[in-house]
This record gives structure tokens, sequence and C-alpha cells, in this order.
């Protein structure tokens, strides 16, 4: 079958109202999920399976592919209006996000965090579409040492979000790395740290950890400080992004996007990590880094096109070898096995009509998503216009029901109160909350990879240098420290 | 503030190398290779964060007189930690209380607990609030997104 042919018969079936519709309805569903913290992206995505089991297998899969890229954006709404992410992967969008809002210019931040997450959509659905067998086969040749050096030169982005001391971002990231091994060892099922609690021997839970680390601090401090918002303006802002904002972030969305895909296309990395480095990388080659962290556009631009760029590439492992790339494609794999259908190399044989199906599908969601997040941001204004001190209440019930819904356990809320203490006293002490999180996400990753590359060679630590992905990824990590030691020595000397 | 991190960080990592990890770690006794061993990596970031901690400490005694960020202070701080620890108070009582009164009714009583701790100037909004906001998420979580919500041992909801 020519591409002709192929794109004719994936535009065949879905070039109806009904595969248009689930679409739709995938998307306005996942950005209401995803601007609801606790439900995550994920959720709805595990929430909207069953209603796709009767559809035809086209349409189901769309709709979910809907919710998938509508929740990725949607988390950015609470975290840029109440600062807490609807999904992990909104993280990095705080860091700018909240400030601006803080400045009266939530709608700014929401407007280019749409624009920026349409334009890496697109450019994730393209490199989909372009380069699926290359990157996948790139993926399939990753090993536990190959994604060791990737983890450590991953975790040189914490300099990039660590703000005004270099070591308390350290400090904070090893605190990460600290909570990262509560639970049971991996290799050999000991506890660590456990103190005989069934519920940490599966470690503590990444969303209760991520919205008490971000959100209950901000409880607090109004508890603190009742009145200490009295004087800024809290609103969506009568200012709306504009297009010379967008062509100036131009480049960092490019950027970001393509991050984006390259961890996307490599199971098991995932959004977050992908929009701190995205975040990180504008943040040093942008004229403005000195405004990053205090409420620049170009942040929440870099940040959003990070995560988005990870929705189309994590199709790339699933589509062509029948891999997972993470925790929403897993549940998406499930929805393709509902139907009879086998992803992987066969299936561009066999269903090649349902593969260029979804390519055109995925297309016309970036355009989907750019008129319904548009609304979403205007449907969701009032809550910028809530007096604080009725928000926070309300953000701390739905935290408390958020948290609770992930694992359906009271314990999990336990631990978002007590991480929120340890993110108010680590803000009264100026530690940056981001490194921490970066950490916590890659620290298992780094310690497994490590330790089961150290299994396949006997201890030996030659296998960490055995090919080239490990050398360009270590050679990377050394030019990124050595550009890191020397910024921090020039500002020190700057600073007198 | 930088010196107190320092000094703070170093004592943890004293704590955790000498006290927690042997203590609160646990490894079998056949680990052939001390890489392997569930006590390396605990280890090493004990190690890592006293080396930040001593260079905190000396960065910190460089910058004693100047340069240290200040946090914003309020009128009565008193009164803050007093706050503080009613808010201490309010999140283990929640904990402690929700599986026998209910997410809901949990939920309603922390809210208004803490808008009154904020000192709302909408005590009226805030009490109407307390009651709608947990209930729309008990029909959105329990009903929609079919998540069992605790309902306690008193009143159990439709």
């Amino acid at each position: 079958m020519s591409l002709f042919d192929s794109v004719m018969a994936g535009l065949a079936l879905v070039g109806n109202f009904e595969a248009f519709l689930s679409l739709v309805i995938g998307i306005v569903i996942g950005v209401i999920g995803g601007a609801i913290p606790g439900i995550s992206a994920t959720m709805a995505v595990a929430l909207a399976l069953p209603f796709t089991f009767p559809m035809a297998p086209i349409n189901g899969i769309l709709l979910l592919l809907g919710v998938y890229k509508g929740g990725i954006f949607g988390g950015s709404i609470p975290a840029i209006l109440i600062k807490t992410p609807g999904t992990p992967a909104s993280s990095a969008t705080i860091l700018d996000g909240h400030p601006m809002a803080e400045r009266g210019e939530a709608g700014r931040a929401l407007g280019m965090a749409l624009w920026a997450s349409c334009t890496a959509d697109f450019v994730s659905n393209l490199a989909l579409i372009f380069f699926a067998g290359f990157l996948a086969s790139f993926a399939l040749s990753f090993g536990p040492p190959e994604f060791f050096a990737l983890i450590l030169f991953s975790l040189t982005i914490i300099a990039g979000v660590s703000g005004e001391s270099l070591l308390r971002g350290a400090l904070s990231a090893l605190l990460g790395l600290l909570l990262a091994t509560i639970g049971l060892d991996l290799v050999y099922g000991t506890n660590r740290f456990t103190f005989g609690d069934p519920n940490l021997m599966g470690g503590l839970n990444f969303i209760a950890v991520l919205i008490g680390l971000f959100a209950i601090p901000e409880v607090i401090n109004m508890v603190w400080h009742p009145t200490g918002h009295v004087g800024k303006v809290q609103k969506l802002g009568s200012k709306w992004v504009t297009f010379a904002e967008y062509k100036r972030c131009f480049r960092s969305i490019i950027r970001g996007s393509f991050i984006g895909v390259f961890l996307g296309s490599i199971p098991g990395i995932g959004a977050a990590p992908a929009a701190f480095l995205s975040y990180s990388e504008a943040r040093r080659k942008s004229p403005n880094r000195a405004n990053f962290g205090k409420g620049e556009i170009e942040g929440v631009a870099a940040s959003e096109a990070g995560n988005n760029g990870v929705a189309g590439a994590t199709l790339i492992p699933l589509l062509a070898l029948g891999v997972p790339g993470d925790v929403i494609t897993a549940i998406i794999i499930g929805a393709f096995m509902v139907h009879g259908l086998q992803p992987g190399p066969m299936m561009f044989v066999l269903n090649v009509d349902i593969i260029y199906g979804l390519f055109i599908g995925l297309i016309l969601s970036s355009g989907i998503l750019f008129i319904v997040g548009g609304l979403a941001i205007r449907g969701f204004r009032p809550v910028a216009d809530i007096p604080k001190r009725i928000l926070m209440p309300m953000v701390l019930v739905l935290c408390i029901y958020g948290v609770f819904a992930v694992n359906n356990n009271i314990f999990d809320v336990g631990v978002m109160f007590a991480m929120g203490w340890v993110g108010f006293v680590m803000g009264r002490y100026h530690i940056p909350a981001a490194p921490f999180l970066i950490a916590f996400i890659l620290g298992p990753l780094l310690e497994d990879n490590f330790r089961q590359s150290m299994l396949m060679s006997g201890g030996s630590p030659d296998i960490l240098l055995r090919g080239p992905i490990t050398w360009f990824f270590w050679a990377l990590t050394v030019i990124s420290i050595v550009a890191i030691t020397r910024g921090t020595l020039r500002a020190g000397r700057a600073a007198g | 503030m930088q010196l107190q991190l320092g000094i703070g960080a170093i004592l943890a990592a004293l704590f955790l190398i000498l006290y927690a990890i042997p203590n609160w770690v646990s490894s079998p006794s056949n680990v052939r290779n001390i890489v392997l061993s569930p006590l390396f990596w605990p280890y090493i970031l004990g190690g890592l964060t006293g080396l930040v901690g001593l260079g905190l400490l000396l960065t910190g005694r460089q910058r004693i007189g100047g340069g240290a960020p200040v946090n914003e202070p309020i009128d009565d701080p008193r009164q803050g930690m007093l706050r503080l620890a009613a808010m201490a108070v309010l999140m283990v009582a929640s904990f402690r209380v929700m599986p026998w009164l209910g997410l809901v009714w949990t939920s309603m009583l922390a809210f208004v607990a803490l808008a009154f701790l904020v000192r709302t100037r909408h005590p009226a909004a805030a009490v109407v609030c307390a009651v709608v906001v947990p209930l729309i998420l008990y029909a959105f979580f329990a009903h929609v997104a079919s998540v069992a919500i605790p309902q306690g041992e008193l009143v159990r909801l439709p």
C-alpha cells in the first residue's frame, strides 16, 4: 500500500462526525480532569477507558488520546491559578506561572501555556509520524547503563532550578533523593526507613509529596500571615498573551518540544523531567534568565512545551514496538488490546488504516486543544477572583480529596500534610522545592539503573561506559557540570 | 541563615550515617558487593549531605553580616506561631478523625476551622462553601470517578 493509499484509508476511518466528536469529548474530559488536582491525566484516562469498550476501535482510542493530551494541558490551569499542579507534568509551570498570577497576569500565563502546549503537541505529533521507526529503534538500544547516564545528566537540571544558591538547591535535591529511598529495596526486598509500617513499604506516594510540597505550604503561609496577600493582585487580568511574546518564546518552545519528543520516546522517563529539563535549558539560554522564577513568561512557555512534547512521542514506542512509554500509554495499550489490536511492528502492516487514522486524528487534536483550552481558561476564570481567605480552605479540601483519590488511602493525606510542613520550612529557609521534586522523581530511576548495571557486570563500573550512548551522556554531564561551576564562580566573583 | 542550614545539614548527615541507616535500613548478610547493598545508596546520600552542609557552613561564614536573605517579617510573630500551632493541631486532628467521621464531614469542619484561622472577612460565605464544596467533591469522586470516599461511622451519604 502506497503512502497516499494509507493516508486515504486513515482518512476514511476518521473522516466522520463520530471520530471528531470522540476526540473533542476526550479533550474536554482531559482538560477538566487535568485541572482538578488529584485526578491527573492518568486517572482521567483510566476513568474514560471503560466507556470506550462499546465504541469503534479508532473512536475509542482517539477519545483516550484526547483525554491524555487535554489532561497534560489542563494540569497547568490550577498550577498557575492556585499553585497546585493538576498533574505532575505541570510542576515546572508553577515556577513562573504562579508568580505571574500573583502579579495579576494569570490570563497571560495561561494563554502562553495554551499556545506553547498546542505548538509542542503539534511538533510531537509530527515527530511521531516521521520518526516513529527511527526513534523507537534508538530507544530500544537503551539498557540500564544508558538509562543511568541519561538520568545522571538529567539531574544536572537541578542547577537550573536552584534559584539564588546552588548549595541550597543541592541540599533540596539530596532531601528528595533520601525520601525516595523509603520503601522496600527493589533488589533484595528489605526494608529501608519503613519503621515496620506497611503503608511505607511502597514508598511515599508521588502525588501526595508533590501536592504537599507545592500547595500545602501556600495554605500554611496564609495561616502564618493572613493579610500577607492584601495589596497583591490575584486576577486573570485583562492582558492576554500577544503574538510578539509567542515569537520571543518560540525558540524555547521548539527546544522544549524536541526535549519532550526525545525524552518521551524513551520509555519510563515521563513528562515531568521533560518539563524541568526544558525549563532549565530555556533559563540557561535566555537573555532574561534573571527573571526566571519570578514570573517570566518564557519559563511558562518552556515548561509547557516540554511536558506536551512528550504526549505524542510516548506513542512512538507504543505504536512501533508495542512498549508503553509511561503509565498513560500503558492504559491506552489496554484499549488497543480490548479492541483486538496488538501495537507493534506488525500493526504497521495489518492495521495501517488505523495507524494513519490515529496520525490524522492526532494532528487534528492540536487544533481542537487550542479551542477547548481557550474556552477552559475562560471557564476557570472565577477561580482567580475568589477571595484568598476562602480559596485557601478550598485548596486544602481539594487537596485532601485529590490525594486520597489516588490510592484510596488516608495515609497519603498524612504524607501530604507532613510534606506541607517540610515545604513551609524549606520556603522559610529559601530552599527551592523544584530540585527536591526532580530528585524525588529521578532518584529511584537512578539507583535502580545503577544497581541493575552493577548486577549485569558483576560489580564492575566499566559497564557504565560501555558504548557511544553512555559516552555521549557522560560527556554532556561533564560539560554541564563545568558550565555550572564556571557560572557559579563567575556569579560569586560578581557578587564580590 | 546559611550557617544554620550548614550546621543542620551536617547534623542530619551525622544522624543518618551513625544512627538512622544502621538501624532503619536492613541488608541481607550475603550481599557479595557493597555497591549492590541496600545500604550503599543511603550512605552515599548521607555523605553528600554532609559535604553540602560543609559547603553551606563555609559560604555562610564568609557571608556573616550581609548577603543572607531575610524572611518577610509579620506584625506579631507570637500570634503567627500560635496560628501555626493551631494549624498543626487541625491537620493532626483531621487525619485522626477522618476514618471515624468520614472525609466529607472532616473536610467541612477543616474548611470552617481554617477559614476562621486565617480570619476570613466573609464568614457566611465561608460556612456556605464549607458545606457545598466537600459535598460537590464527594458527588464527583464517589459517583463519577467511582472512588470509595470514606463515609465514617456517624452519618452516611447516598
